[in-house]
């Protein structure tokens, strides 16, 4: 029998299937633990002060934001591609390696796509706040309108955006909500209260796990599962050319869209490692969710922040080659040099030096190393959003337009409740979900496990 | 109305499959067998065929060919614009917002495909024959009228198979 011995066994500790649907259910069963109510309440303040924030913003219009003329997008822009960002590798990690058969994605998928779904509705808020009048957001829906055949741009990559993020998030949540159908009904099986019953019933859509069913959900699993991947790609690469399509320094470059792609998994991937340390930790599922599990991510999130390092020194090799004198200035003194150069370096030494400590085995086998250096890069994913966005719309091609810009407290406030929205979310779904997907851990049991089953054959 | 089924309960993956291997050999008829996860050794014996990824395909050319016309209409015909003497017909500046129409496209059908064919809704009233399948037991499903033996020689097959159980239940 296939021991899987490359990887080391995917659930530690003589489990049989029963053990692991009560496990993963108990945290549903169980009071809500002080913590989870302590970071709820400061999780909905953050949520209560961006709802201040957005009413700001939409009451009194753009004046509250520092953006101008020249800094035309700020925070919010900033915001908006790193939660895409986060959303988008959320997704990234359970379609790609349910494609590529990587049965480790078994115990941590179910958590990367509930962020995915979370970070993207996070992001979805700010194109909308961003238009001013909110109210006349559906001016984009592309619909024959009274005021004339007037159409949206559909050679905009801005239109685009739009259709993507609503595409992804559709997708997105489709396939996170129908992978939890067949645990739903688990949870309803077993449920001793009539609530709890009748709720997870409903939610379950009378499944029964019938071969018929079976074979229809892994139909729609792999459709949905190879649509996302091109979708993944094409949405963040759309974001890229919102930039790239404009003839700014800094932006104007065909390295964007693999930039943004590869970007978008990095800080995905290092939110998923963050969200699974927490939920091993706090809910004591380090028998599903394993060194082995977190040690795999570590070495891909390696792995990619050498491809980000090599996108940050093609930038700045392309600006040199290319002997373009405002790519030179962006680059050369509003970047690695001048008011800015803290964004710039910060961002090289938390996505591109701190990730290498992960070559070291030790590193990867200490669960609080990991969990640092995986805030750390979420926090350098950040801060390259806003070394692209703000430097180089701060000094551009007229000197005398040139403006510096740092965010109002409404600005913050957004970002702040965003924060609060997803963390909300997430504990939500800590509370009420399976955070590990119950049907397909129990069918990587046997073939992965060292358990008495394999000790049989 | 009800009607009596066999119903086996297995423990363990590979004793199912022994089961089903003897009830193939004896020529009973199964009715359908329910799992905790998916099991292709299962769906091969009930000789479940999908073309959901037939369809799918369809969902996304028809989407294809339907967005681009859309675009066409709207470009060229509806409100032509003039910008820097492009042409209105774009074709390459439709092919993203095609594509991602068209994957939209795709994922709203399909659900519905797999809401309608798999028969998956908020409020449907199902029938598990033992609520254990949702757990960690295998159930494999008799029809008592359709299955082609009774209940004594079918218990016996399927035990000396490592069933756990067989009873009779009005389903």
């Amino acid at each position: 029998m296939y021991k899987a011995e490359v990887r080391g066994p995917l659930i530690l500790g003589n489990k049989d299937y029963s053990q692991i649907t009560r496990d993963i259910i108990a945290p549903i069963d169980a009071r809500a633990p002080i913590w989870w109510k302590v970071a709820m309440g400061i999780s909905l303040m953050a949520a209560a002060w961006g709802m201040v924030a957005l009413y700001m913003t939409v009451r009194y219009g753009l004046g509250t934001w520092a953006v101008n003329n020249s800094v035309a997008w700020g925070w919010e822009i900033i915001n908006f591609v790193w939660w895409i960002g986060i959303g988008h590798a959320g997704t990234a990690f359970s379609i790609f390696l349910l494609i590529l058969r990587q049965k480790w994605r078994t115990s941590i998928n179910r958590a990367a796509e509930a962020m995915t779904v979370f970070a993207v509705m996070c992001a979805a808020i700010f194109p909308a706040i961003h238009m001013g009048r909110v109210w006349l957001a559906f001016y984009i829906f592309p619909y024959p309108n009274t005021r004339g055949s007037l159409w949206v741009n559909f050679n905009s990559p801005l239109f685009w955006d739009f259709i993507a993020i609503s595409a992804y998030l559709l997708i997105s949540a489709s396939f996170w909500y129908f992978g939890m159908v067949p645990d739903f009904a688990s949870i309803r099986d077993k449920a001793k209260s009539k609530v709890k019953k009748a709720v997870y019933g409903l939610l379950a859509f009378g499944w029964t796990g019938s071969s018929k069913e079976w074979l229809r959900y892994e139909g729609l699993s792999y459709i949905l599962g190879g649509i996302a991947a091109v979708l993944v790609v094409s949405v963040h690469s759309i974001v890229s050319t919102d930039f790239a399509s404009s003839v700014i320094p800094g932006w104007h470059t065909t390295l964007f869209p693999p930039y943004f792609v590869v970007g978008a998994i990095f800080s995905g991937f290092a939110m998923v490692m963050t969200l699974m340390i927490v939920i091993r930790k706090f809910y004591k599922l380090e028998q599903y969710v394993t060194d082995a599990h977190l040690n795999a991510i570590a070495r891909i999130l390696v792995f990619i922040s050498l491809i980000m390092g090599s996108s940050y020194a093609t930038e700045v090799f392309m600006a040199w080659y290319g002997g373009n004198e405002y790519e030179m200035f962006t680059f050369f003194h509003n970047r690695i040099t001048g008011t800015y150069t803290f964004m710039f370096w910060a961002m090289i030494t938390c996505n591109a030096v701190i990730p290498q400590l992960m070559w070291s085995k030790k590193v990867r086998n200490n669960i609080t190393a990991l969990f640092i250096i995986s805030l750390v890069i979420n926090v350098g994913m950040w801060y390259e959003r806003y070394n692209i966005v703000v430097t180089s719309l701060a000094k551009d091609y007229l000197p005398s337009s040139w403006t510096l810009y740092s965010p109002t407290w409404v600005e913050i406030g957004i970002y702040i409740g965003t924060l609060g929205i997803f963390i909300t979310g997430v504990l939500l779904f800590f509370r009420f979900i399976p955070m590990i997907a119950i049907s397909e851990v129990k069918s990587v049991l046997k073939p992965t496990s060292i358990t008495k089953y394999t000790k049989k054959h | 109305m009800s009607k009596p089924y066999f119903v086996s309960i297995f423990a363990e993956e590979e004793k199912l499959l022994a089961g089903i291997k003897a009830v193939k050999e004896k020529k009973v008829k199964i009715d359908e067998i329910y799992t905790p996860y998916p099991m292709h050794e299962v769906i091969e014996a009930m000789g479940q065929k999908s073309r959901f990824t037939f369809v799918a395909f369809l969902y996304g050319f028809s989407a294809a060919v339907a967005v681009l016309a859309f675009l066409y209409y709207t470009s060229v015909i509806s409100w032509p614009i003039n910008y820097g003497g492009k042409p209105t017909s774009a074709f390459p500046s439709f092919i993203i917002i095609t594509l991602v129409l068209t994957i939209a496209s795709i994922t709203i059908l399909s659900l519905f495909t797999f809401s309608i064919r798999a028969k998956i809704y908020p409020g449907k009233k199902y029938v598990l024959p033992d609520l254990r399948s949702t757990d960690d037991k295998f159930v494999m499903v008799f029809d008592s009228e359709k299955a082609g033996t009774g209940f004594d020689d079918l218990n016996k097959m399927l035990k000396d198979c490592g069933a756990e159980e067989v009873y009779t239940k009005e389903l």
